[in-house]
């Protein structure tokens, strides 16, 4: 077990100095693989013959003096909503049946073209329902050092959290989506899980481009060029109304909070509190909102004639329904069903077009608080019970998908949100409470005995 | 308001989808709830408060609207329902509807 509690940036290292090859690692990573998933399944496909022949060019580059790229040999699962030329991809979901891809997303591509290897797509819930959690899984287990995920109201920063991980959010519009598999168009952003802050930040400068393909893209790349190495004179702020649920936290996360926040106070940061009344007590019902309304256009698209499942019918009609009926499941039918109601035209103003102006207010109430009180972070639990029902999970992490915020999720259940394109301050933040509090280590036990 | 099942199968109805009645049950349920949270919004005065837009979304490089060439849309062709349809996405009939 060579290569198995690695990081990304110490296997691109290996194989670019001949130390060992990528045909090594993927081999000796596809036999973790197999050895857990038995007991984990955390892998809706395994991609062994396309990851051969990805290692194998990378092995070839390097024997030629090539540069392999920045993830030469690097392993990677990427969650099944994410497309790969030529490998399935379902999403969770019977309504995409066997479809294949023919084309990769730019997500995949840029890792691809770093001299990144395809180890398996991440299992998933069904579309609108589904964290990515076999992408973290994958990570915790020591399948591969680094996996993505997909994140609308905190579908990265739970599973990470579960899983003992880092995982980031990031700012709306600081990674293309294209090639991903819509949910909530204006909520969705692809990010990283990682076992390291370094291999984080090594990650989020390959997926950092600007992409034509995705209009919502912006290139902000020089956001991880600044470097600030200390925690002394930061400014971390707890949310009021959010340290109110705190009787309600289960204790390992509390206690989580206590540490985390003594760190910050013993390293010479100033922990401050605020208050964001609009966000406590409406983000929620503006999220799901938004979500379910760019659900419903988004799943209109499965149909039976572009693309995956299609049932026999005479009728178009019929063969519409029959098809989505049998495609989807009941959880995905609810959100549509909540969005066909909200593009009613009595719906419409009253609930949808209000839910964009709340938007605006929950994400001015945020920006206003950064910049009023000079704020470097928001230091909150990822969750309010580790074991709470689905909906409820995830009231603290949907507040930074509707505002369009960064949020980097620390492997002790917290997560740390900052402004728009602060995402290389957070990082540079939890790399300090790295160094004091230390990496999260592999799940070991998940092995074969 | 609260919809109940016959008002939730007029909308699945819209929505091209069927419903179970577990499934029935559980997307009463789910909207009803969702009403209720989404109620809230009437607590606020939002006359004078614009729908929300990312500011970035004014900075997004335009490229010039201009064909290019799409190297997959043969292969998009080939992964669709029904292959047999030339160059074309096949439907079934719907003068009969």
């Amino acid at each position: 077990m060579r290569f198995r509690s690695m990081g990304a940036r110490e296997i691109a290292a290996g194989v670019r100095e001949k130390k060992f090859s990528a045909a090594e690692v993927f081999e000796e990573c596809l036999r973790t693989a197999t050895d857990c998933e038995d007991r984990l399944s955390a892998l809706a496909a395994v991609t062994a013959e396309a990851g051969r022949i990805q290692a194998k060019r990378v092995d070839e580059k390097v024997a030629k003096g090539e540069d392999p790229g920045l993830l030469a040999g690097v392993p990677v699962v990427i969650k099944d909503n994410i497309c790969a030329n030529g490998i399935r991809t379902a999403a969770g979901s019977r309504i995409l049946g066997d479809w294949v891809p023919p084309y990769d997303a730019t997500a995949w591509s840029l890792l691809a073209d770093q001299g990144a290897v395809l180890l398996g797509k991440g299992s998933m819930d069904e579309l609108a329902t589904g964290v990515s959690d076999g992408s973290a899984a994958a990570v915790a287990a020591g399948y591969v050092p680094f996996s993505l995920g997909s994140d609308t109201g905190g579908s990265i920063r739970l599973p990470a959290s579960y899983c003992g991980i880092y995982g980031l959010k990031p700012t709306y519009g600081l990674v293309s989506r294209y090639g991903m598999i819509s949910y909530g168009s204006s909520l969705d952003q692809i990010g990283p899980f990682t076992r390291s802050v370094e291999d984080m930040e090594l990650v989020m400068r390959v997926l950092a481009r600007h992409d034509p393909k995705d209009s919502t893209s912006v290139s902000k790349n020089e956001i991880f060029a600044r470097r600030t190495n200390t925690l002394k004179g930061r400014r971390i702020a707890l949310v009021k109304e959010f340290m109110d649920f705190s009787p309600t936290l289960d204790q390992i996360t509390a206690d989580a909070m206590k540490r985390t926040i003594r760190l910050f106070e013993e390293s010479g940061s100033e922990v401050i509190e605020v208050s964001l009344p609009t966000v406590a007590r409406y983000a929620a019902a503006c999220y799901y909102t938004i979500a379910a309304s760019e659900a419903y256009t988004n799943f209109a698209r499965f149909d039976g004639v572009r693309c995956g499942r299609a049932a026999e019918a005479a009728g178009l009609r019929e063969m519409f329904e029959t098809t989505r009926s049998e495609g989807f499941d009941g959880g995905v039918k609810s959100r549509i069903i909540v969005g066909t109601y909200l593009s009613e035209p009595d719906c419409y103003e009253k609930y949808y077009v209000a839910a964009t102006r709340v938007r605006t207010l929950i994400a001015e109430e945020f920006y206003k608080t950064f910049d009023a009180d000079r704020i470097d972070c928001i230091l909150q639990p990822v969750t309010p019970s580790l074991s709470g029902k689905i909906g409820e999970l995830n009231l603290y992490t949907l507040t930074a998908n509707v505002a369009g915020l960064p949020a980097f999720s620390l492997p002790a259940g917290l997560q740390i949100i900052g402004p728009r394109w602060s995402d290389g301050e957070l990082l540079d933040i939890g790399l300090e409470v790295e160094k004091i509090s230390g990496a999260p280590k592999i799940a070991y036990f998940l092995q074969r005995r | 308001m609260k919809l109940n099942g016959d008002d939730v199968r007029a909308i699945a109805y819209e929505a091209r989808l069927s419903l179970t009645n577990a499934e029935l049950e559980g997307a009463v349920s789910y909207i009803n709830n969702f009403l209720e949270m989404a109620g809230r919004f009437k607590e606020l005065d939002l006359k004078n408060v614009e729908p929300f837009r990312f500011a970035e979304s004014r900075e997004c490089p335009l490229r010039e609207d201009k064909p290019e060439p799409f190297a997959q849309a043969p292969d998009i062709l080939a992964a669709r329902c029904a292959a047999d349809a030339g160059a074309f996405f096949k439907v079934p009939r719907i003068m009969e509807e």
